[in-house]
């Protein structure tokens, strides 16, 4: 694992104790055995555990004398909860006060990964805990049926009907605690955990090294903003870093329904193009054969051919060169003329074609026929005025000119498949770099590079 | 969404296809004139092509 990259997610260490009836929200305040310091107790009959802020005393809350469970040495850094102890909130349409806060750990290639986790206290609905990683926060409470596991290749686990896939097994460790809890909670606890994702959502096993009890959490994804409303924070949240186990993709696209989407509109552009070629008239209207003589000077004289008849609706023209061109070139300034109109459109051709044999073998280069489409030319009467040039040593060239109107353009084919391609390639490219994100710092990397 | 506007963008681009075949247009570039003289059928050659100064390939491998 590398910095920056979302650690092991949280855990709430054990289940709290089933709720018995309802109680009346109470706090009672009492004094710390160790420092004197004011004590509350916020969830009352529910707290197993109380800490002291001010010495970091870990107080038995069952016990009325408060007995000291265990003491530990806060570093002088240590992170203060970014929600306070003791604030409220509407979280999801619930109220709730955060009551505890503890940091936990993993340790990975011999660095340590730091979530925190708040505990969350209403006294008619019982407990649940958000979880902060780097910007990342997650609503987790208590799985309420112990969800199946599935080993295969990658372990599936299954809650609810929802499947979720294996993503990391490692070793949390408790680093620091304040406030409240419903366990007997400790620091240096350490647990075996494992976590299973399905975007937004994730299943968390966790057992305890000491006792071997085993706890099942759900937890779904939530964005900073959202807790910052619920409990009207000051400021804004930590901007999330890299990419979290069960982070939604931002995009909401679904990559089957595009690519299907893709598949039938690739059906329908063949459609299209066998339509065209069925019904474009693709009718030759004009062909005549002709030679440029033997060493003719550069520029022979230019000529005209036939008037032809073009016929139907504006379309295309295609003119087709065909020469017997071999090691030379012949270029023909081309001008198709509208005899009625006055219109024309000039272009220049050139037709060539080169072979040899080299040291890799025979080779070729160019060729003897040469295909031009002129766009939307109307009904009307044309000829084609044709200005033939070649190199001043070449031998007498025979060529073929061909008229066609209205032909297909197989070309607009090949762009539109492009164009249609683009969009689905650039959208699939994303998501796929978004799940490599998410799964490079799992046990099942997607790809491993270099430093993995 | 995104799916229906890609599927609308298909349509387009299908529709801008079947535009470009129906009224003849290329992926070719040409040069249209307008108003050519009606003298050329009788004296091709004082026609200028514009391609007249192209420089030819004269290649091979």
């Amino acid at each position: 694992m590398s910095a920056g990259q979302p650690p092991f997610p949280p855990q709430p260490p054990r289940p709290p104790q089933p709720l018995g009836a309802p109680t009346k929200p109470q706090v009672k305040a009492l004094n710390c055995p160790s420092c004197g310091s004011a004590i509350t107790l916020r969830s009352f009959q529910q707290a197993v555990t109380v800490v002291c802020e001010s010495c970091h005393s870990i107080l038995d809350a069952k016990d009325p004398n408060l007995a000291i469970l265990q003491q530990f040495k806060a570093a002088t850094n240590e992170l203060k909860p970014m929600i306070p102890l003791g604030t409220r909130g509407k979280l999801r349409g619930t109220d709730y006060e955060v009551i505890g806060f503890q940091r936990r750990s993993i340790f990975s290639e011999g660095e340590r990964y730091d979530w925190h986790e708040y505990l969350l206290f209403n006294p008619y609905k019982g407990f649940r805990y958000l979880s902060e990683y780097q910007g990342h926060w997650n609503d987790i409470s208590v799985c309420k049926v112990e969800p199946t596991l599935t080993h295969s290749l990658v372990d599936h686990a299954s809650y609810l009907g929802e499947s979720y896939r294996h993503f990391q097994t490692a070793e949390a460790t408790t680093g620091f605690v304040l406030g409240e809890f419903p366990w007997q909670v400790r620091v240096g606890d350490a647990a075996v955990v494992m976590d299973f994702v399905s975007p937004p959502h994730l299943l968390s096993y966790e057992k305890d090294k000491n006792s071997g009890e085993v706890t099942w959490s759900v937890g779904e994804y939530l964005y900073g903003k959202e807790i910052w409303e619920s409990f009207k924070l000051q400021g804004q949240p930590p901007e999330p870093v890299g990419v979290f186990e069960n982070q939604p993709a931002p995009s909401k696209v679904n990559l089957k329904q595009v690519w299907g989407t893709f598949l039938i509109l690739c059906v329908c552009l063949l459609g299209l193009l066998l339509m065209e070629d069925v019904f474009s008239s693709n009718k030759e209207v004009f062909t005549a054969t002709y030679q440029l003589a033997s060493g003719a000077p550069k520029g022979e004289a230019s000529f005209v051919t036939d008037v032809f008849e073009l016929k139907g609706r504006e379309s295309n023209v295609a003119i087709e060169t065909e020469a017997n061109v071999s090691n030379n070139w012949i270029y023909l300034n081309y001008a198709l003329i509208n005899q009625d109109s006055g219109r024309a459109w000039d272009f220049g051709r050139e037709v060539s074609y080169y072979s040899g044999r080299d040291s890799d073998g025979n080779w070729t280069e160019g060729s003897r026929k040469d295909n031009v489409i002129v766009p939307s030319v109307p009904p009307g009467h044309y000829y084609l005025r044709i200005e033939p040039e070649g190199d001043s040593a070449h031998p007498a060239i025979g060529y073929t000119v061909s008229v066609r109107r209205d032909v297909p353009v197989f070309g607009f084919f090949g762009w539109g498949l492009l164009i249609l391609f683009v969009p689905v390639a650039f959208l699939t490219f994303k998501a796929i770099s978004f799940e490599r994100s998410r799964w490079a710092e799992s046990d099942h990397p997607i790809l491993k590079t270099e430093n993995d | 969404m995104l799916a229906k506007l890609y599927l609308l963008y298909g349509f387009m681009v299908l529709g801008g296809i079947g535009t470009a075949q129906y009224r003849g247009w290329s992926l070719d570039h040409i040069n249209q004139i307008k108003n050519v003289p009606r003298s050329i059928r009788d004296n091709p050659g004082a026609y200028r092509s514009i391609y007249s100064s192209y420089h030819h390939y004269t290649g091979g491998k």
